[in-house]
């Protein structure tokens, strides 16, 4: 039998646990913590007390309560002072951020990405971007680790892209191409961009307070972080929740992943173009002119939006009844697809998906949008912090 | 999903002289929900709005609040009640800023001056807490906001006042597709902070991408109400369009005279 946790253990989870909590929610009071984590109030002053003394959190007496009594400390983030770099690998974008603790973005480039780039010569730009921000950072302020996220399979544990067809990666290194260029040591992750949104969507987003949540990104192909029971589904290697590849249409076209009739050639960007007759044309933006086109009556576009519609309810009618989840959120371009096509997805949806498993269903748009990679990004660098706020 | 209706409407009739615009409607807004009201035009939406706000009264018919039963006369006891309307037209004062204009007839006083600084601390708290980030500065004038903004700030001077209902009446028309897509947006934010929406819409994807019930009227009569997870575009429109959708919506018109037709030409019938 394990013994029962040691004073110090316990101690360093209660860190850990309030240091995650000022750094989701913001701000608190220290009455507010008290009741929030259910620790006496001695025990909050000296955990808030230490974590101070780290440099992680600061105190100060709030503005104006307007309430009688001594008003209650309140605890914040040190957000300028401990920060974390973010990158996100995109189909038409490499990004970076320089993140604060508390998840506040505190610097940010961006550049594109020319599709078919390869591996090797999307890290270059992004180590750039991460010394350009280093120069930026103030002298004292402490450096967490850097999170990536990219749009593909990912291995966790060294960083390697196994597949992104969208991308067209396979296998790359890119987690030690960039450790070896950022002379970073031990401090990086590397992440699914679905999973990492799926995550800050669920802890800071739209997704908060609810614990069965799918989460689909759409650009040229379409991921899921699929989060059941309050924990992402990541499957025996991790590479779950690639929905993107789900067949719906036996019949239909082929996938950039050598299959036929995945889900995303009939909802990605190519089949929206393709519908609306401006097969030439590629690119976020691209697919937003159709939206908007179709919102102004072009019949061409409004065809097009509809038909991706429908596939796509029919898609999310099979993932409700699989998962039969509280939510489901459209990122990317698919947010836009979506407000527009809501009604033939709607539709779809209660055709297909059983009335237990959908009666519940809330169908969302993204609240932290264009910004949930980065900040996800970041997160995948907090963890460990806040798994162990004392360490070095 | 909340049991109790936040609002709820029974038995409303409502009439013009000669002209009775509702028959009997009854409707229910739940809290944290957008209840959507659809119809074809001249189907008496906008009376019924205008019912709910106390701009008109009810000729019959029984409105309750949270449970309670409550009566409506005229629109100060709709906003003491905490419903505020979001009219089209938006009834902002182009000459006045936006915290000005989310204060305009309500402003804060301290002693005998305006309190500015507690006013525009409530307005950036409120546009805040609704993650509004598309206006620049809350001492910009109206004027000065593009469609989007407007409907944005009208919606926030809505939830200002500790509102529990808020009634919007086409807030995503005459507007660009970024704009609708932030309105939209917004709606849900609305209900997902606890409040009961209904929205007015003609555009059945504005009604499916945030609503979670659907009411249709059908010329005066409420056709019925249900849950957007229960229903497709085409029934929806067919209950606007002839008031019923298979099992859903009003019964035919005298069923009764049809069943006895039907006896009378059976051959052999009258033996």
């Amino acid at each position: 039998m394990r013994a029962a946790p040691s004073q110090e253990e316990v101690r360093r989870h209660n860190l850990g646990t309030l240091l995650r909590y000022v750094h989701l929610h913001g701000a608190t009071t220290r009455a507010e913590l008290t009741t929030r984590l259910g620790l006496n109030r001695s025990t909050i002053g000296a955990l808030t007390a230490e974590l101070t003394t780290a440099g992680l959190v600061s105190e100060a007496a709030p503005r104006e309560t307007g309430r009688a009594g001594r008003p209650s400390l309140v605890v914040r983030p040190e957000s300028s002072k401990v920060y974390a770099y973010a990158l996100s690998i995109e189909v038409d974008r490499l990004r970076a951020a320089r993140v604060g603790l508390g998840g506040r973005i505190l610097d940010r480039r961006e550049i594109e990405r020319p599709r078919g780039m390869q591996a090797l010569d999307a890290v270059q730009p992004l180590a750039k971007f991460v010394r350009e921000m280093r120069a930026g950072a103030p002298d004292d302020a402490r450096y967490i680790g850097t999170g990536v996220a990219v749009a593909g399979m990912v291995r966790r544990d060294d960083g390697v892209v196994r597949l992104a067809p969208t991308i067209g990666w396979v296998e790359e290194p890119v987690g030690a191409a960039l450790t070896a260029e950022l002379d970073d040591g031990e401090k990086l992750t590397v992440g699914n961009h679905a999973d990492v949104c799926a995550l800050v969507e669920h802890s800071r987003g739209a997704a908060v307070g609810s614990d069965n949540v799918i989460y689909l990104y759409g650009d040229v192909g379409v991921g899921a972080g699929i989060i059941a029971d309050g924990r992402r589904v990541a499957g025996h290697g991790g590479y779950g929740g690639e929905v993107g590849h789900m067949v719906v249409n036996p019949y239909g076209r082929e996938c950039s992943c050598g299959s036929r009739g995945c889900w995303e050639t009939e909802i990605g960007e190519y089949a929206l173009l393709k519908h609306a007759g401006r097969s030439e044309e590629s690119g976020r933006q691209a697919v937003l002119n159709v939206v908007d086109a179709a919102m102004r009556g072009d019949s061409q576009a409004k065809f097009a939006v509809r038909e991706v519609g429908e596939w796509i309810g029919f898609g999310v009618g099979n993932l409700v009844n699989i998962f039969n989840p509280e939510a489901v959120i459209f990122g990317g371009t698919l947010r836009d697809v979506y407000l527009v096509a809501a009604a033939q997805i709607r539709s779809r949806l209660t055709a297909i998906a059983l009335p237990a498993a959908r009666e519940h269903i809330r169908l969302r748009t993204p609240e932290l949008g264009y910004d949930a990679a980065l900040m996800g990004a970041a997160e995948l660098a907090f963890e460990r912090l806040l798994e162990d706020p004392l360490l070095s | 999903m909340a049991a109790t209706p936040l609002l709820e409407l029974k038995g409303i009739n409502k009439g013009f002289g000669p002209v009775q615009v509702l028959h009997d409607v009854s409707i229910a807004v739940y809290p944290g929900e957008v209840t959507a009201l659809v119809g074809d035009n001249g189907a008496g939406k906008s009376t019924l709005v205008k019912c709910i706000s106390g701009i008109y009264t009810i000729d019959s018919g029984s409105i309750s609040f949270g449970g309670n039963p409550v009566t409506i006369h005229s629109p100060r006891d709709a906003a003491a009640l905490g419903i505020e309307v979001v009219y089209q037209d938006l009834a902002l004062a182009d000459n006045l800023d936006i915290v000005q204009n989310m204060f305009l007839g309500r402003e804060k006083k301290k002693g005998i001056v305006l309190d500015e600084a507690t006013m525009e601390q409530m307005a950036g708290d409120t546009l805040a807490s609704l993650s509004v980030r598309t206006v620049k500065s809350l001492r910009q004038l109206v004027a000065s906001l593009s469609g989007g903004q407007r409907q944005t700030v009208a919606i926030a001077k809505a939830v200002l006042w500790n509102s529990k209902v808020v009634i919007l009446d086409e807030p995503t028309a005459a507007l660009g597709v970024a704009q609708t897509a932030q309105v939209l947006e917004l709606v849900r934010r609305l209900a997902d902070n606890g409040l009961g929406v209904l929205i007015i819409s003609h555009n059945m994807n504005d009604v499916f991408a945030v609503s979670d019930h659907i009411a249709t009227l059908y010329l005066g009569r409420m056709a019925a109400q249900v849950k957007t997870t229960d229903v497709t575009h085409a029934q929806v429109v067919e209950l606007i369009t002839s008031g019923r959708s298979g099992d859903m919506g009003l019964p035919p018109e005298k069923p009764a005279e049809f069943a006895d037709a039907a006896i009378d030409i059976t051959p052999g019938g009258e033996k």
